[in-house]
């Protein structure tokens, strides 16, 4: 059975013991809930809740096991001579699980009775063409072995899918007669239901940190691959980034990493002032109405997706930066530059800036508004000596974030600052010159593993190792950032 | 202190230093306050006293132009200093603040260090040539706040840091700094406990023979310690004023005298 079947039969169980659940309560307490100790429904959330959670937790539990447990075994019957020459384990495997797919869909387990019988030439080309005919194509006939291991793995996945049918529903139907009988009236209901809620609050929680210590631990594999096949000193400490597919490529992090953090420099130079001042203004000086007004339309700023900034580097601010300023100035012919990603982006994170601060410095007390104009400060005084130091700590945090998105950002230096790393074997003019082209790294993780690539060569594997690095980097970022706000707020508390 | 000095001052007291006409303070369509005169004498401490919302606080705010930084406040009449209107366009609201300080109901000290705190207001008006300058008014401040001996060895720790009787010593010492005429103290002590509201009332005693002070309290018996004119509020009405001992012990209005006794309010 589906598990979208079993999910519905839970549900509809659940429904019936709430109902179940609650009328049983009421009954105990001769129809007057006030001799009950809690609301009638949450004798019925209680049998609902009984019913649903230790069973969805077997459903999950048993899908995410029981794949990899069958997949051992078969890999076990596979006979060690069957592999060899071009073909890996891996590969076969997801041959055998994809002919097993296919032999679901074809349903003519008939046609087959015992996995172990061997099966005719003309048999397996046939199913080929059977196969093909479902959707499943196969680059050539099928071994017999591999088509024996399918047949094995398909029978023991409907095995497996028919007890965890038998048990999923079993867990449900227990819980349902243990809620309904130990539901009366003086049963705590509402205690045990909030217990629940509890747990599935924390259980939301828990699923955020899990998945950000899964994509480290992912990311953490590859790059612990990539490390295995290249000195991690070059990595680290080379200058040049020539990756090429053929073998023999530096692969450093150094000239990708100075493209990231020059233009997330230019990038915070355009945003720091003018988000801060858009927000000493919106939230100082600005009228009601013209907050009202001038805030949402700062903040849509925010909801541009980065490609159209892209869009705007690439045709506007592109060509105009290099019109305007890098041919007369004679240093720099290219559209594509650090400048123009940088100032798009800075753009971007403008609203970042100006939102948060406009919140944070709104949060600072009037109170001490007040005492600086009772003692004779005028209006920017009070907001220079005051209020932005007051509010600096949570300024520093939102400038912060406005710096990881920077460091993160990959359309709009696509766009804007074009796919060469920069050299540094050119000398540092070159390095230094917003108007020259470079890229960062984001860039090279997405050019790395696009196109059609071997996953297991250094020219692919250094996309983890650069994208971990980022990671790192951002993490500490956020990391300072919190510890800067939680040191000087006690202070100003 | 001879005869002629005691005239001298005594003179000097009885002459106003701030003569509030036929004041009206509006906040949108709310009539806060009621054609209030008033006048306010030179080295002398004025106690506003009146039940919550009767518009002592206001009033208070319009004898600095605080109120100027509500956008709905309107104010009508006319409030002299020194004979001079302060609501005269040449007047600049930055300047009066500067000659009549504030102290307010919390301690609202600045989150920087006790120094900080208290040369701000000499920093920005530029009352010290140099350092050394600076450091004195600070010191002379905090002393006449009576603070100076807690604070003297940690100036650069944060105002913050301070227990809320020292926060508002520290605030009166803060006003005391940018060397004002005249101090406005909105309910001082109503944050504070017993023993911190004895050591700043000590303080306006001490403060009223450099300054005329005026202060707005709800406690009728820091008014009768304090002061020594006493001003009653009653819904946006001044409904009496006079000398203090006169107010409490023979008021004349019938409402002045409910209100002392504890019958309104």
């Amino acid at each position: 059975m589906p598990a979208l079947w079993i999910v519905a039969i839970l549900l509809a169980l659940a429904a019936a013991g709430y109902l179940a659940g609650r009328a049983r309560a009421i009954r105990s307490a001769g129809g007057d809930r006030r001799n009950m100790h809690s609301l009638p429904s949450y004798y019925g959330a209680n049998v609902a809740m009984t019913v649903l959670i230790p069973a969805l937790g077997l459903l999950v539990l048993w899908s995410l096991i029981q794949p990899s447990l069958i997949e051992r075994s078969i890999a076990d019957d596979i006979p060690a001579a069957a592999i060899g020459g071009d073909t890996t384990l891996d590969l076969m495997m997801a041959d055998v699980r994809r002919v097993a797919g296919g032999l679901d869909q074809l349903g003519t387990p008939t046609l087959i009775t015992k996995p172990a019988e061997a099966p005719s030439e003309e048999f397996l080309s046939g199913l080929r063409e059977d196969l093909g005919s479902v959707g499943v194509a196969l680059a050539s006939d099928i071994a017999p072995g591999v088509f024996r291991a399918a047949r094995s793995y398909q029978l023991a996945e409907a095995n497996g899918r028919f007890w965890m049918t038998i048990a999923v529903l079993g867990v449900g139907v227990l819980g349902l007669a243990a809620a309904y009988a130990v539901t009366n009236r003086e049963f705590r209901a509402r205690n045990v239901v909030e217990r629940g809620i509890l747990a599935g609050l924390i259980l939301c929680a828990l699923i955020a940190i899990l998945t950000t210590l899964g994509i480290v631990l992912s990311m953490l594999f590859e790059t612990q691959n990539f490390f295995s096949q290249y000195s991690w000193t070059e990595f680290f400490f080379g200058l040049e980034w020539a990756p090429d597919f053929r073998g023999n490529s530096s692969l450093s992090i150094i000239p990708l990493l100075w493209g990231t953090l020059y233009i997330s420099l230019i990038a915070l130079l355009v945003a720091v002032p003018i988000g801060l001042f858009a927000a000493i203004y919106l939230s100082e000086y600005a009228s009601p109405r013209m907050r009202t007004y001038a805030k949402p339309m700062i903040e849509v700023l925010a909801g541009i997706p980065t490609i159209v900034y892209g869009l705007f580097a690439l045709i506007t601010v592109g060509p105009i930066l290099r019109d305007y300023f890098a041919l007369p100035m004679g240093i720099g012919e290219s559209a594509s530059s650090v400048a123009t990603a940088g100032v798009v982006m800075g753009v971007m994170l403008i609203p970042f800036v100006s939102s948060l601060s406009d919140d944070i410095i709104n949060a600072v007390p009037q109170a001490m508004r007040d005492g600086s104009f009772g003692l004779g400060a005028t209006h920017s005084e009070t907001i220079r000596q005051v209020v932005i130091p007051a509010a600096l700590p949570g300024i520093v945090g939102a400038i912060l974030l406005a710096a990881s998105r920077a460091i993160g950002e990959t359309m709009i230096v696509v766009l804007g600052a074009g796919a060469a790393a920069a050299q540094f074997n050119r000398g540092l003019g070159e390095l230094v010159n917003p108007f020259e082209a470079m890229t960062t790294v984001t860039v090279k993780i997405v050019s790395q593993l696009t196109g059609d690539t071997d996953f297991a060569s250094p020219e692919t594997l250094v996309a983890f190792a650069l994208g971990l690095t980022l990671f790192v980097i951002t993490l500490g970022l956020n990391v300072l950032a919190l510890y800067i706000v939680r040191k000087y707020r006690e202070q100003y508390e | 202190m001879n005869d002629l000095a005691l005239a001298a001052k005594t003179e000097a007291a009885l002459k106003p230093k701030i003569s509030a006409k036929g004041v009206d303070v509006y906040y949108a369509d709310n009539h806060a306050i009621k054609n209030v005169d008033v006048n306010i004498l030179d080295k002398t401490v004025t106690a506003f006293i009146g039940p919550s919302g009767c518009g002592k606080s206001t009033f208070l705010r319009c004898l600095n132009r605080m109120n100027d930084t509500i956008d709905i406040a309107r104010i009508e009449g006319e409030i002299l200093l020194d004979g001079e209107d302060i609501y005269d366009p040449k007047v600049d609201p930055v300047q009066l603040r500067a000659k009549v300080g504030m102290v307010f109901q919390k301690p609202n000290p600045f989150p920087k260090s006790i120094f900080d705190n208290v040369s701000y207001g000499p920093r920005i008006h530029g009352m010290a040539r140099n350092k050394a300058e600076l450091e004195e008014i600070v010191e002379s401040a905090l002393r006449r706040a009576a603070l100076w001996d807690e604070v003297k060895d940690r100036l650069l720790a944060p105002g913050t840091g301070l227990s809320g009787g020292q926060q508002q010593r520290l605030c009166i010492a803060r006003a005391v700094a940018t060397a004002p005429e005249v101090l406005l103290m909105d309910e001082p002590c109503s944050a504070l406990d017993p023993i911190a509201t004895a050591q700043i009332e000590e303080l306006i005693d001490e403060l009223r023979q450099n300054y005329s002070l005026v202060i707005v309290t709800h406690s009728m018996q820091q008014a009768a310690r304090v002061s020594q004119k006493t001003a009653f509020f009653h819904l946006g009405n001044l409904v009496e004023y006079g000398e203090t001992g006169h107010i409490f012990t023979n008021p004349e209005d019938s409402r002045t005298e409910a209100y002392i006794t504890g019958r309104i309010g």
